[in-house]
């Protein structure tokens, strides 16, 4: 049928339906459009909601779509962030104009009429850069990450107020002076900071991460900085290690505890302090003795909270580097000195690089943000870098309680009530909880599971470390430099000191704390006999200021030798094996002189000296093979084309689990074994050094009831080579047949990784040269830690260079976010210009900062 | 005239929220229009446009002078599609078309609930 349109297409009146359709017909339509509109309604409204849900609240992982997508004020402003430019600005509290140089790779400059002033601009430029970073910082030691994170972050937010950065800083902030420079400097950043702060919010330019995250930053406060500085602290030597030694105590027995992890190194190191030392000044420590079941039901509920709780929180064995070659030993005719402190490499990094000038200062180097002072660096006279003195400032303490006293502990001869603090944790998306830290003289309690375990830790102690590194920042001579350290309390440092004179010093400055009586490396009764009395004297700590052989060095390594009077940690947990202050020691000891070329070569020198003493006896003992080949013609080096690393790392790590797991098997021991593998690895060095052991009266060594070295030539023979084999197999079947292919970059890789834990930020993991025992240090697989700072000086050449992986801007979006981690990977530095080279070199922006 | 009126002022308006900050203008200026022009056909268009526009165009200005890409390549990579840049760039653009699609549908159709709006919406 044809359609007519004239015919039988409705009106336009019709289609309103005003007068064709019968009346009782148009009801029923007219119910049904009112259905049709309600419904309608109900899904326009429904699906409206889900937007604006979406856009305000977020959904799943994605955050509230709204304000962090906006183009105007979301996250996309980390575009125009990542610009810098010429620029004028006015801050709140400045006194003075500043000006601030920021170089093409964004070294900041900052250039100040007052001390006030100079602080103040370090606290804005650093929060331009980093302020995300400070905020995560400041968060972590306040217990204050779940309010932001959520759920996942509560065990982190108790621990750290248990723990109690933020009573400390409290208390150092309230001990501090008015008119001390620590406060006016950290008054003045704070100021600093919260003038970026307040023009980010105007401009809608806060750091992306915010928005993503969903919060704005709070004010800073000077006790933020003191936190930020506490964060440090607790990162570098807060430890567990008492409650690892207890519950090897409880597993292995007093007698392989003691035999395993000795308090003196069993293998070969090189101190930097020989002596002669003064005489001790405390009755010598006990010997171990045998832990009770209660005591490692507590520890082992401890240790496993402690293991559970993110990477950072607790000191795993930090590691660095740094050494200094005294006038007479240098090409220039100047000191040399170098420095690489070895943390987790983060993105942004944990150190942000700056020159600071104003009357009272003029250094030059890297400091942290949320604290306005250069860390390691240099002025005009002198320079200085810092690695960890790894001596032990955390102690466990078991309080003994009673149920007729609750709430009270023993204490030298009476019941005392705990003090006890109380805190509210928000939390994101949840009720906030409450927590009650409760506090013995020894300090905050940390376990009630079980025994009452309260912990005493360096960094608990009040301080005012922030005052003496502004007093090292205006040294200008050995003298100056060591009477300011005598203030520092934690964490302990090994500062490396080189001057312009020519003269060469290094110092173990910090906390030593004395122990009465006891065994100070495990959990002691907190009844008071076993308190900590003091520190060793100052003038007693290791030390040494232009040695004979015109060289100095510390790599972590244990500072003194086996008559040094005083108890300051066990070989094996606290300090590390030496192996990379031995190849230091090794190569700065050669005769001849040293340029600033050598100090760099030595930053990123990746011979293996462990490898170097094992190796040679490895090839005595193992039959011909194309394993044994690759061996023989190595140099040590664990480079990404060496095969020959690859086959040595395998075969050292099946020597260890050949002879160790089978005891960790059978005695059931709760510590990982990995986690003591610098113990057991100087262990295992020392015998397969020594040879053969005398043999004991009946064999044992087979069996798991008791243990001896190899005590025979054959026998030392058959495990090396059994060793070697197991090796040899699994790389076989993890990266094929020929060994030649069997390159360390396949296996070795380093990565930085996002601060914020965002994998896809991270730069890497790529093939990487290093393992954990060469100078270039590259623990881990893939490795995310090692040098995070290369410094070299030569007071001759008056030449300064550094570098540190990453950038300078924590945007990712900045060219300045990974820019310099290149140049790092290949080994190179960049020059540390002063800010009158900075101004006129090439590149360079200009803030001119006014009142 | 009346519905190219309310759509160039409801995008101008749109855009100027955006840019100030408000970055749910595109919804509430969809919900004005929804309410000026019942007609759903023609109401949801021209909020959805309104919205896209006032979300896109500050990305345009954005990118001409700054250049998104590594901001696109860092937000993809936050979202986890680290290859995918293009990713955050259709969600905002998503986002902005789904404020004023939503806000335009929710108007009219309230509005056609009304007398006169039913009349309207059913095209008077």
């Amino acid at each position: 049928m044809k359609f007519n349109p004239a015919v039988q297409a409705p009106t336009r009146k019709d289609r309103r339906g005003s007068s064709v359709v019968p009346q009782p017909a148009r009801r029923v339509l007219s119910r049904g459009r009112q259905v049709r509109s309600i419904l309608n309604v109900a899904a326009a409204f429904i699906v409206s909601a889900a937007v604006i849900y979406a856009s305000f609240l977020g959904v799943g992982p994605l955050p509230a779509l709204g304000p962090a997508f906006n183009p105007v004020t979301g996250a996309w402003t980390m575009a125009g962030d990542a610009v810098v430019s010429d620029q004028t600005l006015h801050l709140a509290g400045l006194h003075k104009p500043v000006r601030v140089t920021v170089e093409k790779d964004g070294t900041a400059h900052v250039v100040a009429q007052t001390d006030h002033d100079l602080f103040l601009a370090v606290g804005y430029t650093h929060a331009k850069f980093r302020l995300f970073q400070m905020d995560l910082l400041r968060r972590q030691g306040e217990g204050r990450l779940a309010e932001v994170f959520g759920k996942a972050a509560v065990d982190s937010d108790k621990f750290e107020l248990q723990l109690g950065l933020v009573r400390t800083a409290q208390s150092e902030w309230a001990a501090l002076p008015a008119d001390s420079p620590s406060h006016l400097a950290i008054t003045a950043y704070a100021q600093g900071v919260n003038d970026r702060i307040a023009e980010a919010e105007s401009q809608h330019q806060l750091p992306a991460m915010f928005t993503l995250v969903g919060y704005q930053p709070k004010p800073w406060t000077p006790i933020d900085s003191l936190i930020v500085k506490g964060d440090m602290t607790q990162t570098l030597n807060f430890t567990d290690t008492p409650l690892v030694m207890e519950l090897l105590d409880n597993t292995l027995g007093p007698e392989l505890t003691t035999k395993w992890f000795p308090v003196l190194p069993p293998n070969p190191q090189s101190p930097y302090d020989p002596g002669p030392y003064s005489a001790p000044t405390i009755a010598p420590i006990e010997t171990m003795r045998q832990v009770t079941g209660a005591e490692a039901e507590t520890a082992s509920a401890l240790y496993q909270r402690l293991s559970a709780l993110p990477a950072g929180l607790i000191a795993t064995g930090g590691a660095s580097n740094n050494w200094a070659v005294a006038s007479a030993k240098s090409v220039s005719g100047g000191a040399l000195m170098a420095g690489d402190p070895h943390l987790h490499l983060t993105l942004p990094a944990i150190w942000f690089q700056i020159t600071e000038d104003s009357p009272g200062f003029h250094t030059s180097g890297v400091g942290i943000p949320g604290t306005p002072v250069v860390l390691i660096g240099h002025n005009q006279h002198i320079s200085w870098s810092l690695t960890d003195a790894q001596n032990q400032q955390t102690f466990f303490y078991e309080e003994r309680e009673d149920a007729a006293h609750p709430d009270q502990y023993f204490w030298n001869g009476a019941w005392k009530t705990y003090t006890t603090v109380a805190y509210d944790i928000p939390v994101l998306g949840q009720q906030t909880q409450h927590l009650t830290v409760k506090l013995s003289v020894h300090g905050p309690v940390i376990s009630e599971r079980g025994l009452t375990t309260s912990v005493w830790w360096a960094g608990d102690l009040p301080s005012q470390d922030l005052d003496v590194l502004m007093r090292v920042g205006q040294a200008s001579d050995w003298q100056e430099f060591r009477d300011a350290l005598r203030g520092w309390l934690s964490p302990t440092h090994n500062f490396v000191y080189a001057d312009d004179k020519g003269n060469i010093g290094l110092i173990s400055a910090g906390y030593f704390p004395l122990v009465a009586k006891g065994q100070p490396w495990l959990p002691m009764p907190g009844t008071g006999e076993y308190d900590i009395t003091g520190t060793i004297p100052y003038d007693a700590i290791p030390q040494a200021y232009d040695p004979p052989d015109d060289i100095i060095w510390s790599a972590n390594q244990r500072q003194v030798t086996a008559d040094y009077p005083y108890y300051i940690g066990t070989a094996s947990n606290f300090f590390k094996p030496g192996y990379r202050a031995n190849e230091i020691h090794r190569v700065l000891s050669r005769p001849g002189k040293l340029s600033a070329a050598d100090m760099a070569a030595l930053q990123t020198d990746t011979r293996d000296y462990l490898a170097s003493e094992i190796v040679p006896i490895l090839l005595h003992a193992i039959p011909s093979s194309p394993a044994k080949d690759l061996l023989a013609t190595w140099d040590y080096r664990m480079e990404t084309d060496s095969a020959a690393a690859t086959i040595w790392w395998n075969f050292w790590q099946a020597y260890l689990a050949q002879t160790f797991d089978p005891y960790w098997k059978s005695r059931r021991v709760k510590v990982d074994r990995s986690e003591v593998n610098d113990a057991l690895g100087q262990d295992l060095e020392a015998w397969t050094l020594a040879g053969i052991a005398p043999c004991p009266a009946t064999a044992c060594a087979s069996t798991v009831d008791c243990f001896a070295p190899p005590c025979s030539s054959a026998e030392l023979d058959a495990d090396l080579t059994k060793a070697l084999d197991a090796s040899v197999k699994t790389l076989t079947s993890q990266l094929g047949p020929d060994p030649t292919k069997w390159t360390w970059g396949r296996v070795h890789t380093r990565v930085l990784e996002n601060l914020a834990q965002i994998d896809g930020l991270n730069y890497g993991p790529r093939p990487d040269r290093g393992d954990a025992n060469t100078p270039l240090a590259a623990p881990g697989f893939p490795s995310a830690h090692g040098p995070s700072w290369r410094m070299v000086v030569d007071w001759g050449a008056g030449t300064f260079q550094g570098i540190y992986p990453g950038g300078q801007s924590e945007n990712p979006a900045s060219a300045w976010y990974t820019d310099r981690a290149a140049t790092w990977f290949k080994g190179g530095y960049a020059p540390m210009l002063t800010a009158d080279e900075a101004s006129s070199a090439s590149g360079a922006k200009a803030w001119s900062l006014q009142p | 005239m009346r519905i190219a009126a309310a759509f160039v002022l409801g995008a101008a308006v749109s855009l100027a929220g955006v840019l100030v900050g408000a970055w749910w203008a595109p919804f509430t200026v969809g919900l004005a229009i929804g309410f000026v022009i019942p007609r759903a056909r023609v109401a949801v268009p021209a909020g959805a446009v309104s919205g896209l526009l006032a979300w896109t165009l500050p990305l345009l200005a954005a990118h001409a002078r700054y250049d998104l890409g590594p901001a696109a390549r860092s937000l993809a990579a936050i979202m986890g599609f680290t290859h995918e840049p293009a990713i955050p760039i259709v969600l905002t653009c998503l986002v902005g078309l789904l404020l004023g699609t939503t806000g335009a549908w929710l108007g009219s159709a309230v509005s056609s609930l009304s007398p006169s709006g039913r009349g309207l919406a059913r095209g008077a």
